[in-house]
């Protein structure tokens, strides 16, 4: 059970995200809920595997603009860098970046349980 | 513009769910919300929606059509164009790249404060609203162009910016405008002024140009210094030869003028000029002078004088005689009673050049009542001292002929003076029988029914039809100087006269020849059959005391 204390806890800016849900917590929790079923997320791992940068790139632009404005914090931060890196076409391994984006995926989804 | 719910609608186009969803969230209270989420559905939502959206908050990063090709399309569409945008964008460049397709402002990913994006959205659909005020009052509906009061601000603030350019003020008018309107119907007139407002805009760029219509089919033009703009009107006209008349234009120029007088004054003047060639179908260019502006300010002077000149008895009635000539030798047998304005300054002045000015003034009504007046005292006068009964013929106005008191006038300045109505003749213009037939003539049965002889002036002048002509009440038909003029000129054509001549016989009246200036027009007239002739063959008009001994020589 998603709870503000738990999002806190993992590192959600809650005050921040709460704000723009005009300060409805349950609104707040149901958009969350939807931002993990978001399919930029396999969107971004595919055009990554198939070194599409410029799809790999509006993927992690789009969530970027949704995590951003849920305030999840510990998602987006590598969201963001990866983002920069391909919009910049960087030829790295982009693993690392994506391995931190599903950790910490994995971690929201147990908090919603 | 609000719904009917009173609610302001915005369109949030947005692939994601989430993004849209917060704004929904946010905004739903205040604002009729329809959401897109890809570049497509956005841009058919856009078009069903053109009438009724406030405000358009556009994400640029979207499938199928993304909101930088998006932008362009709205913004090129003169239905949708006054819509504002918002762009929704997470990345600085996009910013800049936004606002300058036409963007009326961003909203930056992760969003601001709720209160934030409220007010820029409430900021920017006030200031596009305003906008559109504007714009409703700044052009002109038919034509695009500006109005009047704009043209005229926008025409200063050119000045303000551009202080040394030599400019001139224009004024374009369609001669006869509205007779087209009446010839072909308004939809056509509407049609010929837009044709003439695309011609002027594709003549005088917007650039260094302001252009408006000011009232309707009046053009004005602010621009740069032209020598010549013959060329102009005639391309301007070539362009209108498409309809099924000839367009004439005239255009009144006040060259260079002059940034210290008021910029109404200025196109006044070009008015002024373009008034100048009205009717003048040789020439489509005037240009204003002083000369014109002395004018302008000379009449202005005669309405002006005109009530002191009235009660200082400055206008004296002179008498043009008219003779007999049935007989072997010539007889006095009447007068017209003709005005002359003795001006404490300026001297004599023609009543050719203060009669029109106040038949437009009205002022016209006074100055023949006075006449009248006078004329009947001065026959009464005659008749007392000289016993001598001598017809004197006064003119009536137009606009006189619909005083429904006006056979009252008459019968009280006949009393007054105490002279009968055998004794004062009343000539009424030819063309006032034309132009409100029904009205004239019964106006002028009942002047007869009382007693008035009534002459027909300027016969021949005002066409009217022969089938009229039977049953106009009149006592005597007076020729149009014109047939006069024309029949001794070089044609030498007295076929004209020979016509009126037997349409008087027809109607068993006297024909009057006015205007008889030689012993060779005398004669002819006289072998045609012309009763009565007036001109300077016999006299010029002359003043009372004159007369008077015309009159004293005729009786002995």
């Amino acid at each position: 059970m998603l709870t503000v204390d738990a999002l806190k806890q993992f590192g959600a800016d809650t005050d921040d995200g709460l704000t723009r849900c005009m300060g409805n917590e349950g609104f707040y929790f149901k958009l969350i809920g939807k931002v993990v079923e978001d399919k930029n997320f396999e969107a971004l791992e595919e055009a990554v595997a198939a070194k599409d940068l410029a799809a790999a790139f509006d993927a992690a632009h789009s969530l970027k603009g949704v995590l951003g404005n849920l305030a999840l914090t510990p998602i987006y931060d590598p969201v963001f860098e990866i983002t920069e890196l391909l919009r910049a076409r960087s030829d790295i391994d982009y693993t690392p970046y994506l391995e931190k984006i599903r950790q910490k995926k994995a971690e929201l989804v147990d908090l919603i349980g | 513009m609000r719904l009917s719910s009173g609610k302001r609608r915005i369109l949030v186009a947005e692939d994601e769910y989430i993004n849209r969803a917060l704004l929904k969230n946010i905004l739903d209270d205040e604002y009729d919300i329809i959401e897109a989420e890809d570049g497509e559905s956005a841009f058919e939502l856009i078009g069903q929606n053109r009438k009724t959206l406030s405000l358009i908050l556009l994400d640029l990063n979207m499938p199928k059509l993304t909101g930088l090709e998006l932008l362009p399309r709205i913004k090129e569409d003169p239905d949708t164009k006054g819509i504002p945008i918002i762009v929704l964008t997470s990345d600085q460049e996009s910013e800049v790249e936004s606002l300058n397709k036409g963007a009326a402002d961003f909203i930056p990913k992760p969003y601001p404060q709720p209160d934030v994006i409220k007010a820029r959205i409430s900021r920017s659909i006030e200031l596009a609203e305003d906008r559109q005020i504007i714009t409703a009052t700044e052009r002109d509906a038919l034509t695009g162009l500006y109005t009047r009061e704009y043209f005229y601000r926008y025409g200063e603030l050119f000045d303000k910016y551009h202080p040394s350019t030599d400019m001139d003020a224009l004024c374009f008018d369609v001669d006869h405008f509205h007779v087209l309107n009446e010839r072909f119907g308004m939809a056509k007139g509407d049609e010929i002024l837009k044709k003439i407002a695309c011609c002027l805009t594709s003549v005088f760029s917007e650039q260094d140009c302001v252009i408006c219509r000011k009232i309707a089919d009046t053009f004005l033009v602010y621009c740069p210094h032209h020598d010549d703009y013959t060329e102009i009107v005639e391309k301007i006209m070539a362009s209108c030869s498409e309809f099924a008349t000839t367009i004439k234009l005239r255009l009144g120029v006040y060259a260079s003028c002059d940034k210290k007088i008021d910029i109404q004054v200025r196109f006044a003047r070009a008015k002024i000029a373009a008034d100048k060639i009205r009717n003048n179908y040789s020439v489509y260019v005037s240009t204003y002078d002083e000369e014109l502006l002395e004018k302008e300010l000379f009449n202005e002077q005669l309405v002006d004088e005109f009530p002191k000149a009235l009660e200082d008895r400055q206008f004296q009635v002179f008498f043009q005689p008219k003779y007999d000539i049935r007989g072997d030798k010539p007889v006095l047998s009447s007068a017209e009673a003709l005005v002359r304005w003795f001006h404490p300054t300026i001297g004599m002045i023609s009543p050719g050049k203060f009669i029109p000015l106040f038949e437009e003034d009205g002022l016209i009504a006074q100055l023949d009542e006075y006449i009248w007046r006078s004329t009947a005292e001065q026959i009464a006068d005659w008749k007392k001292r000289l016993g001598v009964s001598v017809p004197v013929s006064v003119n009536l106005s137009r606009a006189e002929m619909y005083d429904p008191a006006l056979v009252d006038t008459f019968e009280k300045i006949t009393n007054d003076a105490g002279i009968t109505k055998k004794d004062i003749y009343l000539e009424i213009t030819e063309s006032a029988y034309v132009s409100d037939a029904d009205q004239i003539v019964g106006r002028v049965k009942e002047l007869r029914d009382h007693g008035f002889f009534i002459e027909m002036d300027d016969f021949g002048s005002g066409y009217s039809s022969l089938n009229m002509i039977s049953e106009l009440p009149i006592d005597a038909l007076k020729l149009d100087m014109m047939f006069i003029r024309s029949a001794f000129d070089k044609h030498n054509d007295t076929r004209m006269i020979s016509i009126v001549i037997d349409i008087a016989e027809y109607l068993g009246v006297p024909v009057i020849a006015e205007g008889v200036e030689t012993e060779e027009q005398y004669l002819t007239l006289k072998k045609l059959g012309c009763t009565i002739i007036q001109g300077y063959y016999f006299s010029k008009p002359v003043p009372a005391d004159e007369f008077e001994k015309l009159l004293k020589e005729e009786k002995v």
